[in-house]
């Protein structure tokens, strides 16, 4: 009932953990394919060892609702690879996240985590508080990107999507034409902080990308927008903390979600979600979720009137 | 959420020790073995142990100089913010009314969320042993309050590597002669809390597990979130996070970690030596 096809991935459950949240361990993506993920994405890594940015880095704001700006720490793709490798041999669906300061060096470790054993890759072009956003920000460097990587690599390729620019759809319409398999629509909103005792940016880097309850209408939307004009799957992502928030998503166009910050409440949200989904498709009398995909859209909505 | 408070008390405790007193309200009561992230404007944010608390809503921290936020933070002044999230974390479990013997087990500023956890024993009525073990007598802590605590029916013991105060050697021997004293049936009845180095708290967790003796111990791991999304604190093979599953954990959950005593991961999520 709720198996889906991404590309060609067959997961059991719609639902693949975010990149970022919890995503270099394979002990704890053991525990998070148990409580009900049907794919992990992993931290995004890159060609090298990186530390990111100093504490605070990771905050609750409003409850549910994060700010991060953690800076792309991560061991480097050359430690990872084992990682890979051990989440392979125990049958995990892995996407991993790549980056890197150019598209050679993307191509580099995408090439590398696809030969450890990765089912997909995810262009990283999107986080906010890291150098990579200024890809995600432009429709021909995200092509260009896109078209290098889809040429090389033989798995499927993901590319998410940076939400801070004027229009997602010609920035997704760009990864598209390059080749990208799937979108995941939306990476975390530029935003910040301020101490009003202290006076200062609370995050060591200033600003970061804001996650979780805040962002799911606005993530809501962007699939909705994007569900009009591309003919690749959207994995939707931002937000989503009960199964209604992850029921919205598919009526907006999504194929897959992915589920990152709500996991503070512990894994068992992701049980939770399943089964609410499941119960919903059961009462509406349908028999997979791919069936629910983009109803919203055929209701007629209010267009401008003439003034 | 974060909020920044000022610093309303400062103790020394002993040189590079010392106690920050913080009012954070009544609103929410941390318990013994909680830890707060700890936030040193314009310089990092740690994890550190809750050292005590009182009704009118005052928090402690109990800070050693072990690093350039520590450092910081013994800088402040009386009047300085900090910013605090928290209290996060599991806490040491009252012991069931039939323990015959509690030991309290603290090595160096380990000692810092067993002091919180004697005030609320003693409170409780319960009779214990505290046993603190450092490398010489300039880095003994809380020595005024806790032998006070020997005043009231609990006692107090101390290690020192060089025999300064207290036994020459280790908290591990010294604990080791006291159960030594321990009849085998009353094993099970005995309970031990313990926080310090991990090295410290892997002999007592191998001492207590040989006798049957209950363990209740203070992990501590690197961490940017503090509430289970960053993943850095991730213990393999089991996949249990410190910040939230922890820092508190029985002797069966530390008997399954392979990273115990071993290995922590550093910012980068690579595993390094403890």
């Amino acid at each position: 009932m709720l198996e889906v096809n991404i590309s060609g991935l067959n997961l059991k459950s719609p639902f693949i953990l975010a990149s970022g949240i919890l995503g270099v361990s394979f002990s704890s993506m053991k525990k998070l394919m148990d409580a009900g993920f049907g794919a992990i994405t992993t931290k995004s890594i890159g060609p090298k060892p990186r530390i990111g940015y100093k504490n605070p880095s990771i905050i609750e704001i409003f409850p549910g609702t994060f700010l991060n700006s953690v800076g792309l720490g991560n061991p480097g793709i050359d430690y990872f690879i084992s990682e890979i490798k051990e989440i392979k041999a125990n049958n995990i669906p892995l996407i991993v996240s790549v980056f890197g300061d150019t598209n050679e060096l993307y191509l580099e470790v995408a090439l590398k985590a696809q030969e450890a054993g990765a089912d997909a890759i995810e262009i990283n072009i999107s986080c906010p508080h890291a150098e990579v956003s200024s890809i995600g920000i432009n429709k021909d460097l995200t092509f260009d990107l896109t078209k290098l990587l889809k040429e090389k690599l033989s798995i499927p390729l993901f590319v998410k999507l940076n939400p801070n620019v004027t229009d997602i759809c010609e920035i997704a319409l760009a990864a598209q034409e390059g080749g990208a398999d799937a979108v995941i629509a939306i990476n975390t909103l530029a935003a910040m902080l301020i101490d009003i005792n202290t006076m200062r940016p609370i995050l060591s880097h200033g600003s970061g990308g804001l996650s979780g309850r805040a962002i799911h209408p606005i993530a809501v939307k962007k699939v909705y927008d994007l569900y009009k004009i591309l003919n690749i799957p959207i994995i939707g992502c931002g937000g989503i903390s009960n199964w209604e928030d992850a029921v919205e998503f598919f009526l907006a166009g999504a194929t897959s979600l992915q589920i990152g910050t709500s996991l503070y409440q512990g894994f068992d949200i992701v049980k939770k979600i399943n089964k609410g989904i499941r119960e919903y498709l059961e009462l509406n009398n349908f028999k997979n979720i791919s069936e629910i995909k983009g109803i919203s859209h055929e209701f007629k909505t209010q267009k401008v009137p003439d003034f | 959420m974060i909020k920044t408070v000022k610093i309303k008390r400062i103790i020394g405790e002993c040189a590079g020790v010392k106690t920050i007193s913080f009012k954070l309200g009544n609103n929410i009561i941390p318990k013994p073995g909680q830890f707060v992230m700890i936030w040193v404007p314009g310089v990092d944010e740690i994890p550190m142990s809750i050292s005590d608390y009182d009704e009118s809503g005052n928090w402690s921290i109990t800070v050693k100089d072990v690093g350039e936020c520590t450092n910081a933070l013994l800088n402040l002044n009386v009047g300085d913010f900090i910013g605090i999230r928290g209290p996060l974390g599991t806490h040491f479990k009252i012991p069931p009314k039939s323990s015959k013997y509690i030991f309290l087990i603290g090595g160096g500023i380990g000692m810092a969320p067993l002091k919180f956890l004697s005030l609320q024993l003693k409170e409780s009525g319960f009779t214990f042993q505290i046993i603190e073990g450092v490398k010489n007598k300039d880095e003994l802590i809380y020595l005024d309050e806790l032998l006070n605590i020997k005043n009231q029916n609990s006692e107090f013991f101390c290690s020192t590597d060089d025999g300064t105060y207290g036994q020459k050697g280790l908290a591990t021997e010294l604990f080791e002669e006291k159960i030594s004293e321990i009849k085998l049936e009353d094993m099970k009845n005995t309970i031990v809390y313990t926080c310090g180095p991990e090295i410290m708290i892997y002999h007592l967790f191998q001492l207590c597990k040989k006798y049957g003796i209950q363990l209740f111990a203070s992990l501590e791991r690197i961490m940017r979130c503090g509430c289970g999304l960053c993943g850095l604190c991730t213990i393999d093979p089991v996949g249990i996070l410190v910040c939230k599953d922890g820092p508190i954990f029985n002797l069966e959950q530390l008997n399954e970690m392979d990273d115990f005593g071993k290995y922590k991961r550093d910012f980068t999520g690579k595993k390094i030596n403890i």
